[in-house]
């Protein structure tokens, strides 16, 4: 009986084999349609250069930055990675919830973004090899653009928007954003003088909880936003280094007590109400005694700024820093 | 159970007592230790991101102090140092609280799953997106370490044996482990601070936090105080112990209630301080050699406890002094902590030269149906389930084929997204497949080798040890290529392999120290992975997660070679030595006697072992308990002998491992379930399920 009941068990495969029949796609015949249109070549920051015939109008982006850069262009991406994370994360320019997912960022699933037979893949400098070369292999165009460099974050981003509006054939309508962040960043600062904030300190920060613990995470010089604050004529006080990606560094409460007193400390806290620069922090006497608390100049920067995002985040928080010194 | 080792005898009549006249005094031990805390107290105090420093503190003294430095003083130096405090005193005792109740000086909250526990159920509640209160968290921590060390004491049969319960802690910690990893890459953004916590640090956000946790943790001391007499009296044996009038199981339940409160409140405090409830007690019971009366826990208790602050706080001022960037906060103490109490736990498992023997691996039950049908019955069975595993692997994923594009590709006639799926898939599911085979594999060799049928790679550290060489491999060499990668997961698991043996070589190569040695030096491992992601790439969380938990994602054809050759040659150099195999598990005379070199075929079974671990992590990574559940299994089916063990063991691990990668490729499609998490969501049951046949 055991033995019947074992071998009953090795014919589930044959099962599946006879419900598994059929095809999915049709077997290969050569009907390519050879595209018509001006040839576009670009190279990506791995020095592969990347030919289309033809603007892409099927594009899949990997990055959110990307993501949100098509958007600005009037481009609906046809794939995206981690979509409802985008929605939630990057509110300044939202996508189609029904926008097919491709999988997580950094894990982003080859077939998912195979199946929509994009024009274009855009992946970032960071996104695994091994799909590029996948993608690559099948012939499908990647450009791997890098869209964050803490050397020059503003540049890498205008670069890389630069890039994608040319992929896509919007060339003039990308400088039309450029120089339309370019007027924003101009108007801010101008607005920012005659409140009297040029030339203000500044400081960037988020930061977490866990049990008793704390940690506060700065966006040093050569983070998005800080390059962006200097650009309308304010001045990272943080005197700290941040990492060489994204500019970011770690400190705890105490490490704050290196930022001058008149500084403007401003904070990113997406979850809304609860956060530790409103909640437990206020208990701390090294917080109560900062100059910048006791003169009331800290100040959350409201929902709709993804501290990583291209021209319409980077006009989201021009337009919070300029709402919060409108006299 | 024999244990020869110094602090391993507690069960044992107390040695001679130290005599007092000759003895280090009891008054000048404490205030040797109270000086050594002072000092590093006032060297704590002394450090910080900001510029304040011991001269400025000075002027504190005399009023002539700044705010500035009044509130550094305040907000940051001293709920640091309190926390360092309560933390190092709660686990101290903690561990010698459990060390006692279960008479094992392998015991600590890290060893019987208490921190995993605490961990994951906080990770549960995070999910949740529920915050609470400090005490509130203490709350959820205490609940879900006192169910994870409940489990363990219960199954592994309450105080049977100090090996088997520290192995069943840490392969259960494992798989909490996983559990937790599985939370944080599907929830990343809500448990986005769960990983750093993961590692331990002291820094507070206010005096509060860790005064207020300090003053319910005095209280418990006091009642762990209490139990001092009890604990003395338990120490002589249970028997002995009722006999003159103890309530044993009264005593050591609220032992156990305790230790595990003070646990998880320390926890609330710092996140897990790794080991330190392992290494103070055993420095603790120490103490007895040249203090008389330290044997006793009115002062050995107290003892626990003092030493642990200092070796929180020397942890604490050690990583300080290591240079990070300007201001940044550096590696988390814990993770220091966790280095030392590994080498700790490596040097009182050194010690122990005879251990319990585990109740022989349970084998098929006589039957009608003879060994060597089962065996065909099970061998035909197998293959095809690994034929059907195959298929389905194929078919399976994201977005599912069918077999009509199967027979299109086969014939060269399918389109290209057919192409590029199957592309894609073959890849993955060979390396899943081929990995899960050689672990079988080299958990066959382990466990015969170290007579143990928990003995697995993974226990023995080769597995972590693949990961820290990987993990540098990713750190040192900017966007290294995947072989250069899998080339530091094979150094790295040679390294930790050799490392292992021989630390636990001393005149032959006892099973039971072996592995106790592995799962020291497999968490020293660990603690440096996570201070290689802190401090190179703490924003790419994600991705060296995955890596860890076993992933197949991304694999090319290339990475599957190493896998395949070495199974191609370990498969059949194994069974050569199937003869040797099947006399070493019985014991280490009987081989002797038959002329086996007993020594020699140990070391050839244990690198073949290694290698087959390495190149299977640096095919899918760290994937747990197949090298121990497959042998298990297999022995379970068709016996012990090993001619027949090890092909259907093979095939089962092979099966396992395809069917788990297919599974999580497949269930949240597009995203990734990685294999390692799915076959310790497997292989955890089926360990419980072991432990508890087997807990004699």
């Amino acid at each position: 009986m055991k033995t019947t009941r074992a071998l009953s068990l090795a014919l589930l495969p044959v099962t599946l084999l006879a419900v598994a029949c059929g095809t999915s796609e049709p077997a290969a015949d050569d009907n390519d349609k050879p595209a018509e249109g001006q040839e576009i070549t670009l190279t990506g920051s791995d020095d592969t250069a990347v030919t289309l015939p033809a603007p892409a109008t099927d594009v899949v982006a990997l990055e959110w930055m990307q993501v949100e850069s098509l958007v600005a262009l009037g481009v609906d991406p046809v794939g995206v990675a981690d979509v409802d994370g985008y929605n939630t994360w990057v509110p300044a320019a939202p996508i189609d919830a029904d926008t097919p997912d491709v999988g997580s960022r950094n894990e982003p699933s080859p077939q998912s973004i195979a199946r929509l037979s994009p024009d274009l893949v855009i992946a970032d400098a960071s996104s695994p090899e091994s799909v590029i070369k996948k993608l690559r292999d099948q012939e499908i165009p990647v450009l791997v653009l890098s869209t964050s460099d803490a050397s020059d974050q503003l540049g890498t981003m205008r670069e890389a928007f630069t890039s994608i509006a040319t992929a896509v054939g919007k060339a003039e309508e990308g400088e039309q954003v450029l120089a339309d962040l370019d007027e924003e960043i101009a108007d801010a600062a101008q607005e920012l003088e005659e409140d009297g904030m040029k030339g203000a300190k500044f400081a960037i920060a988020d930061g977490w909880q866990d049990g008793g613990n704390i940690a506060v995470r700065l966006f040093a010089k050569g983070s998005l936003m800080s390059d962006l604050a200097e650009a309308v004529g304010m001045v990272n006080a943080w005197p700290g280094k941040g990492d060489p990606e994204w500019g970011l560094q770690t400190t705890d409460p105490e490490g704050l007590t290196q930022l001058p007193a008149d500084v403007q400390f401003l904070y990113n806290s997406p979850d809304g109400e609860d956060d530790v620069f409103t909640g437990a922090l206020t208990d701390n006497p090294i917080w109560q005694g900062l100059g910048f608390v006791k003169a009331g100049d800290v100040h959350r920067l409201s929902t709709g700024v993804w501290t990583f995002g291209a021209p319409l985040s980077a006009e989201a928080f021009l337009d919070v820093l300029t709402d919060l010194y409108d006299k | 159970m024999i244990l020869t080792s110094e602090p391993a005898t507690p069960a044992r009549p107390a040695r001679p007592a130290v005599d007092p006249r000759r003895g280090v005094p009891a008054w000048l031990l404490f205030a040797a230790l109270a000086g050594a805390v002072v000092a590093l107290s006032l060297v704590n105090l002394a450090q910080g991101t900001s510029g304040i420093g011991a001269g400025d503190l000075r002027q504190l003294l005399t009023g002539d102090a700044d705010q500035l430095t009044r509130d550094v003083f305040w907000g940051s130096r001293l709920p640091r140092l309190v926390a360092g405090f309560v933390v190092g005193a709660a686990v101290g005792v903690s561990g010698a609280l459990l060390q006692s109740v279960t008479r094992n000086p392998l015991v600590s909250p890290d060893t019987l799953a208490v921190n995993a526990g605490s961990w994951f159920a906080v990770g549960l509640v995070s999910v949740f997106g529920w915050s609470f209160p400090v005490l509130a968290t203490g709350a959820v921590a205490f609940l879900g370490g006192l169910a994870s060390a409940g489990l363990v004491l219960l199954l592994s049969g309450g105080t049977s044996g100090p090996a088997r319960l520290v192995l069943a802690g840490s392969a259960l910690a494992l798989a909490l482990g996983s559990l937790t990893r599985l939370l944080i890459i599907l929830f990343e953004e809500e448990t986005r601070t769960l990983f750093f916590w993961g590692s331990g640090s002291l820094v507070q956000v206010n005096l509060d936090a860790p005064v207020r946790v300090g003053v319910v943790v005095i209280v418990v001391l006091g009642i762990a105080f209490a139990l001092s007499r009890s604990l003395d009296v338990l120490s002589l044996g249970p028997d002995a112990a009722a006999s003159l009038g103890l309530h044993v199981g009264r005593v050591r339940l609220v032992t156990l209630l305790v230790a595990v409160l003070l646990s998880s409140l320390a926890l609330t405090v710092a996140g897990p301080m790794g080991f330190i409830g392992l290494c103070a007690p055993v420095l603790a019971r120490q103490c007895r050699r040249f203090t008389a009366g330290a044997h006793r826990h009115r002062m050995m208790l107290p003892l626990a406890g003092v030493i642990g602050v200092t070796v929180v706080l020397a942890a604490d001022v050690v990583v300080r002094l290591v240079p990070t960037e300007e201001f940044g906060t550096g590696i988390p103490t814990g993770v220091a902590t966790t280095i030392v109490g590994a080498i700790a736990l490596v040097a009182v498992a050194r010690g122990i030269t005879h251990a319990e023997s585990f109740s022989a691996a349970p084998t098929a039950h006589p039957r009608r149906i003879s060994a060597d049908r089962r065996t065909v019955v099970a061998l035909i069975v197998l293959a095809t389930l690994l034929l059907g595993s195959l298929l389905l692997g194929l078919l399976a994923g994201d977005g599912w084929l069918l077999t009509g594009d199967l027979v299109n590709w086969a014939t060269g006639q399918a389109g290209p997204y057919v192409h590029f799926t199957m592309d894609e898939r073959v890849p993955r599911l060979l390396a899943a497949t081929l990995a899960g085979g050689a672990l079988a594999l080299a958990g066959c060799g382990t466990q015969a080798v170290c007579r143990n049928p928990l003995a697995e790679p993974g226990l023995l550290g080769v597995t972590a040890g693949a990961g820290v060489g990987a993990v540098s491999t990713i750190a040192l060499i900017d966007s290294p290529e995947l072989w250069q990668v899998n080339v530091g997961a094979v150094v790295g698991a040679l390294l930790t392999f050799s490392l292992v043996y021989a630390a636990s070589w001393r005149g032959g190569l006892d099973s039971i120290r072996m592995i106790l040695v592995g799962v020291g030096v497999a968490a020293g491992a660990e603690a440096l992975i996570a201070a290689l992601i802190i401090l190179t790439s703490p924003w790419d969380i994600q991705f060296a997660m995955t890596w860890l938990s076993g992933s197949t994602y991304g694999r090319t054809l290339e990475q599957v070679w190493p896998v395949a050759i070495l199974l191609v040659i370990g498969l059949p150099l194994m069974l050569r030595h199937r003869g040797d195999l099947d006399v070493m598990a019985l014991d280490d005379d009987v081989p002797r006697v038959l002329g086996v070199r007993l020594e020699r075929v140990r070391t050839v079974v244990l690198v073949l072992a290694a290698l087959l671990t390495a190149t299977s992590a640096a095919a899918v990574g760290i994937v747990a308990f197949v090298g121990l559940v497959a042998p298990h299994a297999a022995r379970a089916l068709v016996g012990g002998r090993h001619v027949r063990a090890i092909p259907v063991a093979v095939l089962l691990g092979m099966v396992l491992v395809g069917l788990a990668d297919t599974l999580g490729r497949s269930v949240i499609a597009p995203e990734q379930v990685p294999a390692g998490v799915v076959t310790a969501l497997v292989g955890a049951p089926y360990f419980v399920w072991l432990l508890w046949r087997t807990r004699g």
